[in-house]
């Protein structure tokens, strides 16, 4: 196999030696290109949203945000093949095999990477039900504010927005941005859908205001006012019981 | 003559009362020489009743009465002391002057002196460290002789007219002299001999207590078992005179001693209602063979008639019951009944304390193996990872991580020392470094300051290294842009070793990392364990700033050899 059909991988992992271990494992199959590696779960994030690799070989023991946390802030559509790697996980290791989850043990074996490398060619996608080892909720969520990594209370988050820029999360004290896609955030935090574009806590909603042509606009605690689209106001309207 | 006996049976009927007396809870607080107001105050009321009793009783003789008042002051003084005698004294004599007479005031006068007599006696003796004496009848009796000469001679001198006084004192002067001093010599012995059988009946009573307590003690506290249990029934088998004893636990007999041992056999699964009734209820089940009768559920033939039930405990629950048998024709005596309960409670801490020591042994035993299996596999395999990538590049620093990683395992595997130096606990947290700063590279930096002085010192084993580890793991690993760990070692000026471990992250919840905590804990407890309280371990944490460890130890030296 070429380099050119290789598959594209991203290394995840807060220990250099180990990332520099299985890279060269890696590149000694020929058969995966490492696209880049990442320290920790956050910077992963950014790397896969900017590489959309095939196949991500993440590290669960990490700082702040272990692997699984991140498994759980991956955008469901753009999911790469997921190969979990570990030193030892008692407990964790049943359910990766319940749930078939490829994983690798570390020091990792050369002939147990093939298998990993057979399977993902077949293109077998088995990773269906990431909420059996991944948090369903998130309690946290990765931001990167100036020049640095923050992680917010997901019940600190007033309202979230995308634009052309990226996603933006809007405290009472600050705006971040961060890498989870609207959809992810709506699927594991409580934030509510309003809009194409918009979430909101509907507990920092201020006040509601009823336009003309089945629009209506939100006037949140932050002062910030977020359009509700025709689409979510029905729905809205019911959650808040008007 | 006629006086005399007339006054003898008065003495008589006082002496009934003081037989009546010793029959009330009153005696013995009265009987007691104590300094104690309220009990000084009872002897002031009884024996003024008396006194005055003893003037009521008393015959009247030409516009006098003779009487046997006498006892009551001489005696309260003997007790209660001179206040409390002059103050029976004072009362009698009130009371005698309030009833006229020409020897009114010389009776009030000599009553008072009788009782202050009575109580500088009680000085006199108290003071001589003699105060058995004062229930001494003879004595009693001498005393009460002396203070009715008094009486006889204030009469002489004070009541008028002489002439009339002289004969009054011909005519009683011998049979109240004789009468009072019988009779206060006979009114103590009766309080004494009642006292003497109190006492001696407690003494049996606490010598039997003890006995048991003494041979049985310690045997429970190797465990409720059958042949502890064997052990202290036959105790109490033996010293009780009951007619057979038994230990059960909560579902068999664990001993049976005595009658009927051919068919109540230990091992065996408890038959009887009224056990169970025992022990669920928690209850002292007596069936004392008259009222309740008791009829052994095994054979029909057993000789055993009446049997006391009593629930032993650990804590608050239930764990067996102590059970004590009287043959048929024998009732259960109220001094074994009151025993048995005694016993019981004697028994149950017992078992409190054995299960309780069981526990603490246990606990450091396995608080050692804990620290030993709290090398985490996450470590280790780790640590051959990080090798394995190594030896590409550089063998010789592989080689010397694998070094590292068996120093670290050899020192974690050394079960047998519970204390060593601090240079070896030292060598354990340096090995355990060398592991994590390859794993982590950058992100873990170190600062180790030690004091050579120190290095000889000896502190139990895995103290130092499990602080350090805490601080790794759940410190700066856990931090993306990792962090500094410093390990201060320093001799202070009185004499003793600082030890400090600190790491950056600033990550540290009381209480709520539960492995942690208790891996902090166990340090916490052999430090304390080893040099007491103020060695224990000291926490300080700034959320996002540091977390502190500490802890101080004396300066212990270690010769080799």
């Amino acid at each position: 196999m070429t380099k050119n059909s290789a598959f594209r991988a991203l290394v995840i992992d807060d220990e250099p030696l180990a990332r520099e271990e299985l890279c060269q494992l890696l590149n000694e199959t020929n058969e995966v290109q490492v696209l880049a590696e990442a320290a920790n779960a956050i910077e992963g994030l950014t790397l896969v949203k900017q590489h959309c690799p095939d196949v991500i070989f993440l590290d669960i023991e990490m700082p702040q945000l272990s692997g699984l946390d991140m498994l759980a802030m991956l955008d469901l559509d753009t999911m790469p093949y997921v190969v979990l790697v570990t030193a030892f996980e008692q407990y964790a290791l049943q359910a990766f095999e319940d749930n078939a989850f490829d994983y690798l043990l570390k020091p990792v074996e050369p002939e147990r990477l093939n298998k990993t490398l057979t399977r993902l060619k077949k293109r077998t996608q088995p990773q269906t039900d990431i909420d059996a080892i991944a948090p369903t909720t998130l309690l946290h969520i990765p931001c990167v504010g100036h020049q640095r990594i923050l992680l917010l209370p997901e019940s600190d988050i007033h309202f979230a927005y995308s634009d052309v820029a990226g996603v933006h999360v809007k405290t009472l004290e600050q705006q971040a941005d961060t890498q989870l896609t609207l959809k992810t955030l709506e699927e594991r935090t409580a934030l509510v859908r309003c809009h194409r574009q918009y979430l909101v806590r509907l507990s920092c909603v201020a006040e509601v205001k009823l336009l003309d042509n089945g629009l209506a606009t939100l006037l949140m605690k932050t002062g910030d006012s977020v359009p509700v689209s025709r689409r979510y106001l029905k729905k809205l309207k019911a959650l808040l019981e008007l | 003559m006629e006086l005399i006996l007339s006054l003898l049976q008065q003495m008589c009927v006082y002496l009934v009362l003081a037989y009546m007396l010793s029959k009330t809870p009153l005696f013995l607080p009265i009987l007691s020489i104590s300094s104690h107001r309220k009990h000084r105050y009872l002897v002031y009321v009884v024996f003024s009743s008396f006194c005055i009793l003893g003037t009521y009783f008393g015959l009247q003789i030409d516009d006098a009465i003779a009487n046997t008042r006498a006892i009551g002051a001489v005696i309260g003084g003997l007790l209660g002391g001179p206040v409390v005698g002059f103050a029976v004294g004072l009362t009698g004599g009130l009371h005698r002057y309030s009833l006229g007479g020409f020897t009114d005031v010389a009776c009030a006068i000599s009553t008072t002196l009788e009782g202050l007599i009575g109580g500088l006696m009680h000085v006199y003796y108290v003071r001589k460290n003699k105060s058995l004496d004062i229930f001494n009848p003879w004595k009693v009796g001498v005393i009460t002789f002396i203070a009715e000469l008094f009486q006889m001679a204030i009469l002489l001198t004070v009541a008028e007219p002489f002439e009339k006084s002289y004969a009054l004192v011909s005519a009683i002067a011998a049979p109240m002299v004789i009468a009072n001093s019988v009779g206060a010599a006979l009114f103590i012995s009766i309080l004494s001999d009642k006292k003497t059988i109190f006492e001696k009946y407690s003494a049996t009573f606490s010598r039997r207590a003890l006995t048991i307590a003494d041979r049985s003690v310690g045997v429970l506290t190797s465990g409720f078992t059958p042949v502890n249990a064997e052990k202290v029934a036959r105790i109490i088998y033996e010293e009780t005179n009951v007619g057979a004893v038994a230990i059960t636990d909560k579902e068999k007999i664990l001993a049976f001693i005595g009658t009927g041992a051919d068919h109540h056999l230990p091992n065996t699964p408890i038959s009887s209602s009224s056990t169970m009734e025992s022990l669920n209820n928690n209850k002292i089940v007596h069936l004392d063979g008259a009222e309740r009768p008791y009829q052994c559920t095994l054979n029909k033939n057993c000789p055993l008639g009446s049997v006391l039930i009593i629930p032993l405990h650990s804590g608050s629950e239930v764990v067996g019951t102590i059970k004590l048998y009287e043959p048929k024709r024998k009732f259960m005596s109220t001094v074994t009944l009151s025993m048995a309960e005694g016993i019981a409670q004697l028994l149950s801490s017992q078992i409190v304390y054995g299960a309780y020591q069981q526990q603490k042994d246990l606990l450091s035993q396995s608080e050692i193996k804990l620290l030993h299996a709290q090398v985490n596999p996450h470590f280790l395999f780790n640590a051959l990872n990080t090798i394995s990538a190594i030896i590409r590049r550089d063998p010789k620093r592989a080689r010397e991580l694998v070094l590292s990683l068996s120093r670290f395992f050899r020192i974690n595997l050394k079960q047998n020392t519970a204390v060593v130096t601090l240079k070896e606990e030292i060598n354990h947290v340096n090995a355990y470094l060398a592991i994590e700063k390859a794993r982590f590279a950058e992100r873990l930096q170190v600062a180790i300051k030690c004091d050579d002085a120190a290095m000889s010192a000896l502190l139990p084993s895995f103290t130092l290294q499990p602080l350090v580890e805490n601080a790794v793991k759940h410190g700066i690993s856990q931090r993306i842009e990792g962090g500094l760990l410093t390990l201060n070692v320093r001799c202070t000026p009185d004499n003793h070793i600082h030890i400090l471990v600190e790491d950056d992250a600033g990550l540290y919840k009381p209480q709520k990392e539960q492995h942690a905590g208790l891996g902090m804990d166990i340090v916490d407890k052999r430090l304390v364990h080893q040099f007491g309280q103020q060695s224990g371990l000291v926490i300080e944490y700034r959320t996002n700033q540091f977390t502190r460890m500490s802890f101080s130890i004396p300066h212990t030296y270690h010769h080799e050899g």
